[in-house]
């Protein structure tokens, strides 16, 4: 039999081209039986992530958290800090320990739960000594270093190029998160605006500059790459 | 199994070439091939089973699994032969750490085949192949009660393995003066992965005779001619995904070279180096007499005693370094991985590794019709290719595990083009 499409001889156990996947029929010849080189249906079990691996890393958060709360209780019988280790852990958990419990985690996913973890986190925390910054300084700053870190994240995953725009891009978006953190901490917490941030504004908006200059010119990329190989 | 004989099993290190392979390991791939043979009858897989009893005594350092130490891993014989297996929609699938802890090889029976997957470390093609050769014969003479005698690569399994078959061969063989392996970056062949891990098998068969006639129509080998096949289907696949010449990347295809041939090794661990000659596709587009001759040239060049020991002598030297050897296991690993996820792979497009012609004893031949030898996919590349020839067919298993076989198609058109009569099959059915 041959391949109507791409003209190929086709062995005869084949139902579709290997190649261009078009179907084997014809209406005037009986196809051929021949023995499939592989069992059709028999595809291996997929197995989840180590469940071992898993129970480790949770043994590793539940340790400490006992030595804490144990410290904290044997004081004088009230819990006083231990909320704010117990709140730092989970967010350590979620960051870095969730992803495991998944066999191909998406960060795409898990870099949003992380800062909304911290978000959490940050919450309990202004509750806890009544302090009234979260919603005008915690949550632009949680959310706007979220919004960055999760561009960087999928354009990195989903965009095969240009790498280097988004880096320069992400620097300079940096810099102007910087510089609006010093506004939040201005109208948030009093005191007049000194003006810090540009110092870190300029630096980032340079270097972000540079990196977009350099995925434009491939001369500049040359250079560097003449004067810095290795 | 007592705990003395436990300890009677032997051991060895891991020679030159296998180190890299159980540190180069990822969460879903490990470094595999196969080789497989398919009889004129169905396998029974309870002979199977004691052929391979049996011949696994023979080959304590293939017959292996794979264990730690404090600095270096190292292959240990397995205590009894492991159970034959079911075949699966498709070849190599992933082998975890586990299973190499346990047996880092697999005998699987599928109708009328009998096929072995190795994990890299164990051996090379070659010692592979002499491993299921021998377990082939073993299964003949216990099914059919004939006698086979020991040549064209049949061992005698009564008698235990000498010496010379269990050596690490590289040190023996290193040159004075070590070469440098800096190398330039393939073009990174890319596509949408297979989502649930399946592996495609793509097995083109051709004449083997027409093949010869073609390759020295060429005035080359059929290993030159079947690379300048792949290299061609390679170019003009380059050519489709990147319309603008100036940004094509150089076209390079790994070929394993069999060191037995250069040195008087009788060894049956890794033993292999390779060559790899490209084209740079920015200069315009190479005809198939040009590739043909670009890589018998790097060929001629480099497939000498000489060249040879001298990269040798590269590789054997770092591991020779007192302080890296001193480094613990799980910081050489770290070590290792990150210079084999940065370099190890980008260095060329694919390998096409061609075990030439695969000869039987004369009594073993009316009972094997088809071999074939399918490497696994790289760890980053979604392709490779394994051919052989046995009897009158070229057997070439290309596999990927990206969706569409669009070098497949590649290759098939320019077998085409020269005239061979190809046919094509798959385990996507």
């Amino acid at each position: 039999m041959y391949c109507v499409n791409c003209g190929v001889r086709l062995g005869d156990a084949e139902e579709q081209c290997p190649l261009c996947g078009i179907k084997v029929y014809h209406p005037d010849l009986p196809r051929p039986q021949g023995e499939p080189l592989y069992p059709k249906d028999r595809l291996p079990e997929k197995k989840s992530a180590s469940k071992g691996l898993n129970g480790v890393v949770i043994f590793l958060f539940l340790f400490p958290l006992w030595i804490c709360f144990l410290s904290d209780w044997r004081v004088d019988s009230t819990l006083n800090w231990f909320g704010y280790v117990a709140g730092a852990l989970m967010v350590l958990y979620v960051g870095l320990a969730l992803p495991l419990w998944f066999r191909k985690p998406n960060p795409v996913i898990f870099v949003p739960c992380t800062f909304a973890a911290v978000a959490v986190y940050l919450l309990a925390i202004e509750r806890m000594t009544r302090g009234g910054w979260f919603l005008p300084f915690a949550f632009p700053l949680v959310g706007g270093l979220c919004l960055i870190t999760t561009a960087v994240v999928a354009l990195f995953r989903y965009v095969r190029r240009g790498r280097l725009y988004i880096l320069g891009g992400a620097s300079i978006a940096l810099g102007c998160l910087l510089h609006l953190t010093e506004w939040l901490m201005v109208l948030t917490f009093g005191g007049g605006f000194t003006g810090w941030s540009l110092y870190p504004l300029v630096g980032l908006a340079l270097v972000g500059g540079l990196l977009i200059y350099v995925a434009i010119s491939p001369s500049a990329r040359e250079t560097i790459e003449r004067k810095l190989f290795f | 199994m007592s705990r003395q004989k436990k300890h009677s099993l032997r051991w060895v290190r891991l020679d030159n070439a296998a180190k890299i392979y159980p540190a180069a390991r990822r969460r879903n791939w490990s470094n595999l091939f196969r080789q497989s043979m398919t009889l004129n009858e169905e396998v029974d897989v309870a002979v199977l089973q004691q052929a391979l009893d049996v011949t696994v005594k023979r080959f304590p350092t293939i017959a292996a699994r794979l264990r730690k130490g404090a600095f270096w891993y190292y292959l240990q014989q397995v205590e009894q032969a492991p159970a034959v297996q079911e075949e699966y929609s498709y070849p190599l699938r992933f082998m975890n750490k586990q299973e190499i802890r346990q047996c880092a090889f697999r005998v699987i029976a599928y109708r009328d085949r009998i096929a072995v997957e190795f994990f890299h470390s164990l051996t090379d093609g070659t010692g592979a192949l002499v491993f299921l050769k021998s377990l082939v014969a073993e299964y003949l003479e216990q099914k059919h009660g004939i006698a086979i005698p020991c040549e064209e690569g049949v061992c005698d399994r009564t008698q235990p393995p000498p010496a010379e078959e269990l050596e690490d061969s590289f040190p023996r063989y290193a040159g004075p003066v070590p070469r440098s392996r800096r190398d330039t970056d393939a073009w990174p062949m890319r596509g949408e992965p297979q989502p649930d891990g399946f592996l495609h098998v793509t097995c083109f068969r051709l004449s083997a005779a027409q093949v010869l006639e073609a390759a020295h129509r060429h005035g080359v080998s059929v290993t030159v001619f079947m690379s300048a096949v792949m290299m061609q289907a390679l170019q003009r696949l380059q050519q489709e995904k990147q319309p603008n010449p100036r940004r094509r990347k150089r076209v390079k295809l790994l070929i394993p070279v069999n060191l037995r041939r250069l040195f008087p090794s009788r060894t049956l661990r890794n033993f292999a180096m390779y060559t790899i000659p490209e084209l740079d596709p920015r200069l315009g587009e190479y005809t198939f007499e040009e590739i043909c001759r670009v890589i018998t040239h790097k060929m001629g060049e480099e497939i000498t005693q000489k060249h040879m020991a001298s990269v040798i002598a590269a590789n054997v030297r770092d591991e020779r370094n007192p302080l890296v050897r001193l480094i613990p296991l799980p910081i050489k690993n770290m070590v290792m991985k990150a210079i084999f996820d940065s370099v190890g792979e980008k260095k060329s497009c694919l390998t096409l590794s061609n075990l030439g012609v695969v000869k039987l004893p004369e009594e073993m031949q009316p009972y094997v019709k088809r071999m074939d030898f399918v490497l696994g996919v790289q760890a980053a590349a979604p392709y490779n290719c394994g051919m052989l020839t046995y009897g009158d067919t070229v057997y070439v298993n290309v596999i990927r595990n990206i969706r569409d076989a669009e070098l497949e198609r590649c290759f098939s058109a320019v077998l085409q083009e020269l005239a061979l009569t190809v046919t094509v099959e798959s385990n996507r059915n």
